[in-house]
């Protein structure tokens, strides 16, 4: 009973109360993935030995205090011997002090141990995703995957913080219990020994059934924030509409449905507990009367019956403490595992081992008799030829989903072709080094996506290492630099997640002068097809034209006026070019892009625009 | 006292004026019998296990005595001796099936005071808390939207909702089983022997000291490693984000490292916290262990005095040790406190928050009851308008559109055009002058008959997770099959919606992720017109949609429009083009109003919108375009690059 204040204090120590799902596994522990785990902790082996020296005097530690007290209680307390009490309370003294002493360091280093692992379990997991090729983001929803991850990571602490550790201790407090136990009497100790696995059942029965309630509980509750999610973010659908009322009944019942289940948690937590501490009672009257009819026959000493009474304690204890450490272990096992099968996901492809690096590019862009696919049997791209020469402009126009996107992924060497070849300068990406391409190419993409943190710090992507004259440079030569400085805190000013903070006009500048700054040979540019107000709209195109003078460009345009003024025009339809040409070379041609022209002409003529005239 | 009906009342008390602890105050005392039986069955435990301990005493003083008779005899509490016949087996027979009951009452009664206590959380204080701050969410004006963010307020009706709860079991019900349990130990040692008592609870205040004292600033160091993980998972998800940025410009490097410090500053955060914890949790361990030398030292030689029986030296060494669990019990109470009234705090603004619109006492109901139905001719007169304390977003907005008439308005960002259009519905309410729908200011009308009458499309539509019919009649639940089908097709969606795999019964993914925006917005045609409104709002409807979509929506919205009067807001020229006449907003004022032609004769900021989006070069034919993408080419060209 000694230690049974180290729960609530040791609850008080562990990290911050997260609630995790426990997802138990039903299968068993596997060795495979504990192995990969422990190998995760080599980098701190001299912490993790240390760790382990001090959880193994712990578990003699523990029991041997309970003995000490009903040792002295049983010998010289019963005895009368002053002296001896005095001697039996400065052991305990000092033997407590060592203990307390010990156990500074070992909830340290089992604390700092589970945060280092996790910390490079993060790192690694970042580290990965950013090696992989895009085409592992197109086909896994990454931003739930990360969300789980993080989860998993959390469980994966605990596995390595707590589990392991903690069972040693508490199976080496039960085995010197035990032994103590039966050296005093051993008939004694094998009647309450039958009660062990009774105890043992009852706690794993409970904890499966606790945590198919958790998880249920925890299902429920996604759908009560979901449900009041879609109702604050729809409140204006709510009110416009009037469906106060019905929106308020249906969340009623999705709360009513959640603390019903809440209800069975508690009910069948509160099943436990008596059952648990009946068992003891149980397991106490039964000492009591077999142990107490023994000592009054004479064939049990009084002072064996007391090391009982506190050693089975510290004895029993211990059965509930390891069933909880075995379904952590699941759960942690449970997360190890997708954790391990993310870190194991093979890129598709990678730069072949003997890749060249591009010396400075000239521009020249050429596909080969390319094709591509995303999904096996699904060509987006088929047999596209072209070239473009240094310097000139490219207008990829054709209808949503017929490859003008896949073929600037392409270019930027996002994507391998599935057949044919990517040629720059005369050399075929593949071949080629994708960082020594990276280095001189730029993309402006419709989201304008932009980083958490400041202006300055947005530019710089595209050129780390630059100096402020060369951003002041970079925003003279798109002449945009008065609309930086209008911001609040001009180069500083903060930009919040997704860009916000920055009006859309803002952020495409931005956009623009990070590739600007990247001084790239090839740009590519997926025009935003929503307008931003006029006034910032004729700004941002003619910083755009700046952007684009001087390099290969390729433009997947929404924007007549870009159309316009391209060098070349591929019109692709279905994945293939079936016109090329400049603007008025198509018109002339009489083919789909002339018809869609006409059209959008006379869509847009005066009679369509204002019909009553 | 178990009516729902009654708890609102209570939430939202009738002085929102008085502090939240007197609030959470008076929401406790409206659950007090149910408190009651929980404390009253707490209590009963209680007495239970120090009755199971004493008997383990007895029975070792009693196998004492029965083994040395100079030792002191059992006993017996009040007084109920077994008769002096028994023998001493017999006599620990009758203590082993008293443990036993005793046990057995105890597990029942646990489990009654579980049951009871989870009922008080689960079933009656947070879903009613629940529903009354949702109740009340649903019925805010939009302004309280604008100003709190949908997180916080999610977090009003999840966490906030939990917190102030959990001042009634939390604080209140631990609170008084503390006490309780604490006096009674306290009495029961204290029976016992008072000067052994003293020596080993003296240094219990002390403890209690260094846990609050250790607990809060856990608590804000704690929050600190939160929000640094939070940080991380930011960066990450960012990133992911971010990542085609990241590839092309080849950043992984630079990312990594970006994402390493932010790593890197959680363990940085945490090493002091596993410093102090571990010394912590150490010192309380040891501090235990200093009241069982104490009590060993103490208490076994009052035993050698005779004072005290070694039954209860082993009684007092297992209070003791429950004594010690209730240190943190302490800890949590005060920390529960803390966190209960911020939590209430933010649970009542909700409850306290005004309702901006509502409906007049005698409030004018079209169709209903003799009134006339509306005609639906709108006028806006003399409006200014301003979000709470800012500077007025819209001003002298003199408008009329005739009933069945189309008007479309134009202008940039923050021109003040969808502020406009809620105006209409009162999402938010005029400063000066006034809206008049049949001649009537909006303000007369009861507002959900108001509504009924005005379908709005917005930008970007919310579609919820039902399916696509039930999104359909989303207005109007009750319509038929044939009704939606006829919104539908009216909308241009039936085809699509056809062509799903389960049709009208096709469920929408969250927020309609599995449509796309073309399809999104003629859904939200048709819920607009299955309401059969005499108004239609139409609030940048294809701003989302690349320009081959964009038509295909437009296309439906001719139909819609039928019969209706419309107001439509736009950037976009393409999507004013059934207008009859168009108003040119900047900053909040009427610049320019009239038809297409009129407009672009007038050559100010219309004229110059359609120069750039290239109509108006159209309409001359491609030279002119041409000549205009020059001329921007040109301008970016030969402005000095220095």
């Amino acid at each position: 009973m000694t230690q049974a204040v180290r729960q609530p204090a040791a609850a008080l120590a562990v990290k911050p109360a997260v609630e995790r799902p426990s997802q138990v596994a039903e299968r068993p522990l596997d060795f495979s993935i504990i192995r990969r785990l422990f190998a995760c902790t080599r980098p701190y082996g001299r912490l993790r030995n240390w760790l382990l020296l001090l959880v193994v005097l712990r578990s003699v530690q523990l029991p041997t205090l309970s003995w000490l007290t009903a040792r002295v209680i049983s010998g010289p307390i019963h005895d009368r011997s002053a002296s001896g009490i005095a001697l039996g309370v400065v052991a305990f003294l000092s033997w407590a002090g060592f203990t307390a002493g010990c156990f500074v360091y070992r909830s340290r280093y089992a604390l700092e141990l589970g945060e280092y692992v996790v910390r490079d379990l993060r790192r690694a997991i970042y580290a990965h995703l950013l090696r992989l090729p895009m085409s592992y983001f197109k086909r896994t929803e990454v931003g739930r995957l990360l969300g789980r991850t993080v989860h998993d990571v959390d469980s994966v602490r605990t596995g390595v913080q707590d589990v392991f550790f903690v069972t040693v201790v508490q199976a080496g407090s039960m085995g010197i219990s035990a032994a103590l136990m039966a050296h005093y009497d051993l008939p004694l100790f094998l009647v309450m020994l039958v009660m062990a696995p009774g105890l043992w059942a009852v706690t794993r029965h409970f904890r499966k059934l606790s945590s198919a309630a958790y998880r249920q509980r925890s299902e429920s509750f996604a759908r009560v924030t979901a449900s009041l999610a879609e109702s604050v973010n729809g409140i204006r659908e709510i009110q416009s509409f009037t469906r106060q009322e019905r929106n308020a009944q249906a969340f009623a019942l999705r709360i009513a449905d959640h603390a019903d289940l809440n209800m069975r948690g508690a009910r069948l937590a509160a099943v436990f507990q008596p059952v648990l501490s009946f068992n003891g009672q149980f397991f106490l009257a039964l000492l009591l009367v077999l142990g107490g009819y023994q000592v009054l026959g004479g064939r049990v000493e009084l002072d064996a019956l007391i090391q009982f009474l506190f050693l089975s304690t510290s004895f029993f204890n211990g059965i509930p403490i390891i069933g909880e450490q075995y379904n952590q272990a699941l759960t942690a096992m449970a997360g190890a595992e997708r954790v391990f099968r993310l870190l194991d996901t093979r890129p598709d492809w990678q730069d072949p081992p003997d890749a060249r690096d591009f010396g400075r590019i000239e521009g020249h862009v050429e596909f080969h008799d390319v094709s591509f696919q995303y999904e096996r049997g699904v060509p987006v791209l088929s047999d596209i030829q072209f070239s473009a020469r240094p310097g000139e402009s490219i207008a990829l126009v054709g209808h949503t989903g017929s490859g003008k996107s896949t073929i600037a992924n392409l270019i930027a060497k996002l994507y391998l072709p599935s057949a044919g070849r990517v040629c720059i300068d005369g050399q075929d990406l593949a071949r080629m080094s994708g960082s020594s391409l990276h280095r001189q190419i730029a993309c402006v993409t419709q989201q304008n996506f932009l980083f958490t943190g400041t202006v300055l710090e947005n530019i710089l992507v595209g050129k780390p290492d630059a100096s402020s004259a060369e951003v002041e440079q970079a925003l003279d030569a798109l002449g945009v630099r008065d609309l930086i400085e209008q911001l609040p805190a001009g180069l500083h000013s903060p930009v919040g997640e997704r860009g916000v903070g920055l009006s859309s006009g803002q952020r495409q500048i931005v956009c623009f002068a990070r590739a600007m700054i990247a001084s790239p040979r090839v740009v590519i540019l997926d025009e935003a097809t929503s307008a931003v107000d006029s006034v910032t709209e004729a700004r941002v195109q003619a910083a755009l034209q700046r952007l684009l003078a001087g390099r290969t460009s390729f433009v997947v345009a929404h924007r007549l006026s870009t159309i316009l003024s391209a060098d070349q025009i591929l019109v692709l339809e279905h994945g293939r070019i079936v016109e090329r040409g400049n603007h008025e070379q198509l018109l002339r041609l009489g083919g789909i892009y002339a018809r869609s022209y006409q059209e959008f002409v006379s869509s847009r003529s005066i009679e369509a625009v204002s019909p009553g005239v | 006292m178990s009516t729902s009906a009654l708890a609102p009342s209570v939430f939202s008390a009738a002085a929102p004026a008085s502090s939240p602890l007197r609030r959470l105050l008076r929401l406790t005392w409206h659950y007090r019998s149910a408190c009651l039986q929980v404390l009253i069955l707490q209590t009963t435990l209680l007495g239970l296990s120090l009755g199971g301990l004493s008997l383990v005493g007895l029975c070792v003083d009693l196998l004492r005595h029965a083994l040395d008779p100079s030792a002191p005899a059992p006993v017996w509490p009040l007084q109920l001796s077994p008769p002096s016949s028994w023998s001493s087996s017999e006599q620990l027979f009758l203590l082993g099936a008293l443990v036993l009951a005793m046990g057995s009452a105890y597990g029942l009664l646990s489990y009654a005071h579980g049951v009871q206590n989870g009922r008080i959380q689960h079933l009656r204080l947070v879903p009613e808390l629940r529903a009354s701050v949702f109740h009340k969410l649903l019925r805010l004006s939009f302004s309280y939207y604008d100003t709190s963010g949908s997180a916080s307020i999610i977090n009003r009706v999840t966490s906030d909702v939990q917190a102030a709860r959990s001042f009634v079991d939390g604080v209140m019900l631990q609170g008084g089983v503390l006490a309780l349990t604490l006096s009674v130990y306290a009495v029961f040692l204290l029976r016992a022997n008072v000067p052994l008592t003293f020596a080993c609870l003296g240094a219990t205040p002390l403890l209690w000291w260094l846990t609050l004292r250790f607990s809060r600033w856990a608590r804000g160091a704690y929050q600190k490693t939160r929000d640094l993980v939070d940080e991380v998972v930011r960066t990450m998800s960012e990133g992911v984000h971010g990542i085609v940025v990241t590839k092309v410009f080849g950043r992984e490097a630079e990312e990594l490292a970006r994402f390493e410090r932010r790593n890197q500053a959680v363990v940085d955060q945490q090493q002091e916290i596993f410093r102090r914890a571990s010394h912590y949790s150490s010192s309380v361990h040891f501090s235990s262990q200093v009241n069982v030398a104490v009590l060993l030292g103490y208490g076994g030689w009052l035993v050698t005095q005779r004072r005290i029986s070694l039954g209860d030296l082993i009684v007092f060494a297992n209070v003791l040790t429950q004594f010690a669990t209730q240190v943190s019990a302490m800890a949590r109470v005060v920390n529960t406190l803390q966190e209960s009234l911020a939590g209430a705090r933010r649970v009542f603004e909700v409850l306290d928050a005004e309702i901006e619109i509502q409906s007049p006492r005698s409030a004018l109901v079209p169709g209903a009851g003799g009134a006339p139905s509306l005609s639906g001719a709108l006028r806006f007169d003399g409006v200014q308008f301003g979000y709470a304390g800012a500077a007025p977003a819209l001003d002298d907005i003199c408008l009329e559109v005739p009933a069945g008439s189309c008007v479309a308005i134009l202008g940039g960002t923050a021109a003040g055009k969808s502020t406009l259009l809620h105006l209409v519905p009162r999402f938010y309410d005029v400063r000066a002058g006034s809206v008049t729908i049949d001649g009537h200011d909006v303000r007369e009308f009861d507002v959900d008959a108001l509504r009924r009458n005005i379908g709005v499309v917005f930008q970007e539509t919310l579609l919820f997770r039902q399916t696509i019919a039930e999104n359909i009649a989303f207005g109007h639940p009750e319509a038929d099959a044939a009704a939606i089908e006829r919104a539908a097709r009216i909308a241009g969606a039936h085809e699509f919606i056809q062509s799903m795999p389960a049709g009208y019964a096709t469920m929408l993914a969250e927020e309609g992720a599995n449509l796309s925006g073309g399809q999104r917005q003629r859904l939200a045609l048709a819920r607009a017109v299955l309401v059969e409104p005499k108004l239609l709002l139409l609030d940048d409807p294809t701003a989302a949609l690349d320009p081959e979509t964009e038509r295909e929506v437009l296309g439906a919205l001719r139909r819609v429009m039928q019969g209706r009067t419309t107001l439509i807001v736009s950037n976009r020229l393409s999507a004013l083009r059934f207008a009859d006449r168009i108003v040119v907003l900047e900053r909040g004022r009427i610049v320019e109003q009239g038809t297409h032609r009129q407009l672009m004769a007038l050559r100010g900021l219309y004229h110059r919108t359609a120069l750039l989006q290239g109509i108006g070069a159209l309409e001359a034919g491609a030279g002119e375009a041409l000549a205009l993408a020059d001329e921007i080419t040109a301008r970016g060209r030969a402005e000095p690059a220095a």
